[in-house]
């Protein structure tokens, strides 16, 4: 992993962090939005600009790749670099979570 | 009084906040946003007056799979209006949002990351022109003996000042928000 991809993604935004942990699986922006108000019970509401910036970025620096397209919608799943960002990101978060614990 | 009306005005390019609340008012009176075209002429229709929030994207990226891009704000609730000056126009009206009011962008990375687009999009332009025509004009002008001159001398020192009053202004603009954002 270059020292760019580390400089803009680790730490990496909540937005960005919900992006690659749904494409884990196939799938397009709007599903994504979805995915992640389930998860949140709705806290988190990913907004359009927002993420149709966090894609083309991710998608220029090899994140993420463009599967194929459906009915306007384009279908994206995490490449191998994303799947390491994701991971160091959930053990970075981990750790946090630990500390916090641990300090209770 | 007739259903439709026309407003000038005029926002610098790093006004677009401004713009947004503008819109947002005219919808609260009772107008409704129809289109804008040439320098800033902006025409509404009468409508029911309505809570409306509009928001400006800055994505030349966009521009290259326009269809996409507007069908992802359109899923999400947002009306596509138009393209002007390099800027997207949307709306959602409020009622169709939850408690707290939405925007199209949920976080300051990304209402940073949008800056800088409009940034590298517009200003880079600007500069250029500055650098390369304003500055070296106002100095050969400057030194020029033939009575022409003076009038160039005036109008390229009308140019710098209408310049440099937009760097300020978008570099005013840029820490302010970079501050708020790094609170």
């Amino acid at each position: 992993m270059d020292s760019h991809i580390q400089k803009v993604y680790v730490p990496m935004t909540e937005t960005g962090f919900y992006i690659l942990l749904c494409l884990r699986e196939e799938a397009h922006g709007y599903s994504i939005v979805k995915k992640t108000e389930q998860l949140t019970n709705g806290e988190i509401k990913i907004s359009p600009g927002t993420l149709y910036g966090s894609l083309s970025k991710m998608e220029k620096d090899g994140l993420i790749r463009f599967v194929r397209e459906e009915e306007k919608r384009k279908i994206y799943c995490i490449t191998a670099l994303g799947t390491q960002v994701l991971d160091l990101e959930m053990k970075r978060i981990a750790r946090l979570y630990q500390s916090m614990e641990a300090a209770k | 009084m007739g259903d439709t009306k026309i407003q000038l005005k005029f926002f610098s390019v790093p006004e677009w906040q401004k713009e947004e609340t503008y819109l947002r008012e005219q919808h609260k009176n009772g107008w409704e946003f129809v289109r804008v075209g040439g320098l800033g002429v902006y025409h509404f229709q009468r409508c029911v007056p309505q809570d409306v929030i509009y928001q400006l994207d800055y994505n030349t990226d966009s521009t290259k799979q326009k269809s996409e891009y507007i069908q992802m704000f359109r899923d999400c609730g947002w009306e596509y209006l138009q393209n002007y000056a390099g800027y997207s126009y949307f709306r959602k009206s409020a009622s169709e949002m939850g408690e707290t009011e939405e925007g199209i962008f949920c976080d300051d990375a990304s209402r940073l990351d949008m800056m800088k687009r409009v940034f590298v999009g517009r200003m880079t332009p600007l500069l250029v022109i500055f650098f390369c025509t304003i500055l070296p004009q106002l100095f050969i002008q400057s030194h020029n003996q033939i009575p022409e001159s003076r009038g160039f001398f005036v109008l390229y020192c009308v140019l710098f000042v209408i310049y440099l009053i937009a760097f300020i202004q978008f570099g005013v603009r840029f820490w302010e928000f970079y501050k708020s954002a790094h609170k």
